[in-house]
């Protein structure tokens, strides 16, 4: 039952639902200016600037490169190893799947510098992992590998919850009908479930981009050289102040943009879901 | 119903009122920021200080640059400031935010490591240079264009050169401490070594003795801690970024000194004045030794409008040469 038919079957007086919109509307406003004023003050302030350096400033461009690549990667990452995860969870009743619900939202708990420490004692030369990987020529710390598994860790849990209620949409009737007419399980996953989902796995997706590209406190202690956007407006605010951290950070609110709005704007917007 | 709602907004907004300019919010509290070499000193005698105050503390610990910073650009005022290098007073500092400083302990840069280091078992005070260059062997350092402990290890590694007579000896230990072993300071390198990460790190005595870790000495010639070896020091220098990208500022080799200050704005100066006494103080000299920081017998302040209580603690005296010239 959606809330407009809800309300409309509760005796109410007219006025009431006057003043509840009122408060309601109020109470949007307030927080959307809380959301957007610091956005909009750092843009105004840094946006130029940021504008002029993408032109003439060739470390941050390069940072913007690098952040783009490496969130990128940890994304798809996350998607490809994410979406059975979150189907399993949605779909599958199996033993103990409350706890992994519940520990995959564990790195979302837990202050990113800790993140890192964890991330470099599994990940670290001296671990079986890190060593195994450093024997093929890859280390984790002090390249773009550990910016990568910073991102990951702090954002891919993002998007297997996001992931695994988009899958929980997906009426499990439509999927019996697919079988029923023999097709194997991929084949049913892949012409109903999919599709039906696609929107919520992109939203997911998106979501879990943006947390990646935002990641800073992991990420310093794996690799602090080279230096993704995060890392450089740190660096920039530590080293000249804060008229010199403003242009990093707009241009970086700039750019990120134009992915964000690119990707909603990709997802049918059916208005699905909203009351007339 | 309604009535609800309201009182929320009406609550989230007398909240968000209240947040403005909330520094001085508790006058039974004390604000130090200081460097991250010294968070543990300062945190053991201010433990100590709250307790006998009946105070609440709020300590941050933050690369020297960046705790300046947070005065100058951000407005954040504490009560005490305690810095790793006390030339970021007269450079980033002075008049605005403090008009005098006390140089209150001194340092010396060591090489620190753990037993499960690469050749820990053989690295001495004489053969360091040459362990440090071995295959396999990672060496991290913090970044000299944010951390005075970042230049001093280029300064050291100069100094090293003249010192063992090897050509080109700084370059190459430079080289074997590439830019993706360095971290913005050498506090964050501490949990590196520890992970095995790194198997040595730059960094500073006190940190290295309050974190536990085992440390190779120096020759006092090469390490920064001897004032009487000032006009040595001074003899090597290294360029930094400056203030604005695309300028440089040149350091000079001198005696590693750290200095404290009260700002002209602290909240609560009363505080600040008493807990600067104490820390200058037999007993806040002793807690602060036993965390290994080299603190000086006898402090120096620098410049005017010392509170008395300060001046009464330490003995002013005129700023002995800092070899800095």
């Amino acid at each position: 039952m959606t809330y407009a038919a809800a309300a409309a079957v509760l005796p109410r007086s007219r006025s009431s639902h006057r003043v509840a919109s009122v408060v309601a509307a109020l109470l949007a406003s307030l927080f959307l200016l809380f959301l957007f004023a610091p956005i909009v003050r750092l843009v105004v302030s840094g946006g130029a600037g940021g504008v002029t350096r993408l032109f003439t400033d060739s470390e941050l461009r390069g940072a913007l490169w690098l952040t783009a690549v490496t969130a990128t990667s940890a994304t798809l990452l996350g998607v490809l190893g994410g979406t059975p995860l979150a189907y399993l969870l949605a779909r599958r009743a199996f033993r103990g799947r409350a706890v992994v619900a519940a520990l995959i939202d564990l790195p979302l708990l837990i202050p990113h510098p800790v993140a890192g420490i964890a991330l470099l004692l599994v990940l670290g030369r001296e671990s079986a992992v890190g060593s195994a990987l450093l024997q093929a020529g890859i280390r984790v710390a002090g390249s773009p590998v550990g910016i990568v598994c910073a991102m990951l860790f702090v954002s891919a849990p993002l998007y297997v919850s996001a992931a695994r209620e988009a899958f929980a949409r997906v009426d499990p009737r439509y999927e019996a009908v697919g079988r029923t007419l023999g097709d194997p399980a991929w084949r049913v996953f892949r012409r109903v479930t999919l599709p039906l989902s696609l929107r919520g796995l992109i939203a997911a997706g998106v979501v879990m981009w943006a947390r990646a590209v935002s990641e800073f406190g992991a990420i310093v202690i794996l690799t602090y050289n080279p230096k993704v956007v995060s890392v450089l407006s740190y660096d920039r605010f530590t080293g000249f102040g804060l008229h010199e951290a403003l242009p990093v950070a707009a241009a970086l609110t700039i750019l990120a943009l134009i992915p964000l709005t690119l990707l909603r704007a990709l997802r049918p917007e059916s208005g699905a879901g909203v009351a007339p | 119903m309604t009535a609800k709602p309201l009182a929320s907004i009406l609550a989230i907004v007398a909240l968000v009122a209240g947040c403005g300019g909330n520094d001085a919010g508790s006058a039974n509290r004390i604000v130090v920021f200081n460097a991250g070499s010294l968070a543990i000193p300062i945190r053991v005698a201010l433990d100590s200080f709250a307790a006998r105050e009946h105070v609440t503390i709020a300590q941050e610990n933050a690369g020297s640059l960046e705790t300046a910073r947070k005065l100058t650009e951000l407005g954040h005022v504490p009560d005490v400031i305690a810095l790793a290098d006390y030339e970021v007073f007269p450079h980033y500092l002075m008049p605005d935010q403090v008009e005098w400083y006390m140089d209150f302990a001194r340092n010396r840069m060591v090489l620190a490591y753990t037993r499960q280091s690469r050749f820990a078992d053989e690295i001495t005070s004489d053969n360091w240079w040459k362990v440090v260059q071995r295959p396999g062997v990672q060496v991290g350092r913090s970044d000299p264009n944010l951390d005075p402990n970042g230049y001093r290890t280029l300064l050291t590694m100069q100094l090293a050169e003249k010192h063992y007579g090897v050509p080109a000896l700084s370059d190459s230990l430079l080289a074997h401490a590439p830019d993706n072993n360095v971290r913005p300071k050498e506090a964050d390198l501490v949990g590196l070594v520890q992970a095995g990460e790194m198997d040595y790190i730059w960094s500073y005595e006190s940190l290295a003795s309050a974190a536990g870790l085992k440390m190779v000495r120096l020759p006092a010639a090469i390490d920064l801690s001897s004032p009487a070896d000032s006009a040595a020091y001074a003899s090597v220098q290294v360029r930094v970024r400056g203030r604005t990208p695309g300028d440089s500022v040149t350091f000079r080799g001198q005696p590693i000194i750290y200095a404290l200050s009260i700002p002209k704005r602290a909240p609560h100066m009363a505080l600040a004045e008493r807990f600067v006494a104490y820390l200058m103080s037999d007993e806040g000299k002793r807690l602060m030794r036993a965390t290994g920081l080299d603190v000086l017998d006898a402090p120096i302040v620098v410049g005017s409008g010392v509170p008395d209580a300060v001046a009464a603690a330490a003995s002013p005296t005129a700023r002995a040469d800092s070899g800095a010239q």
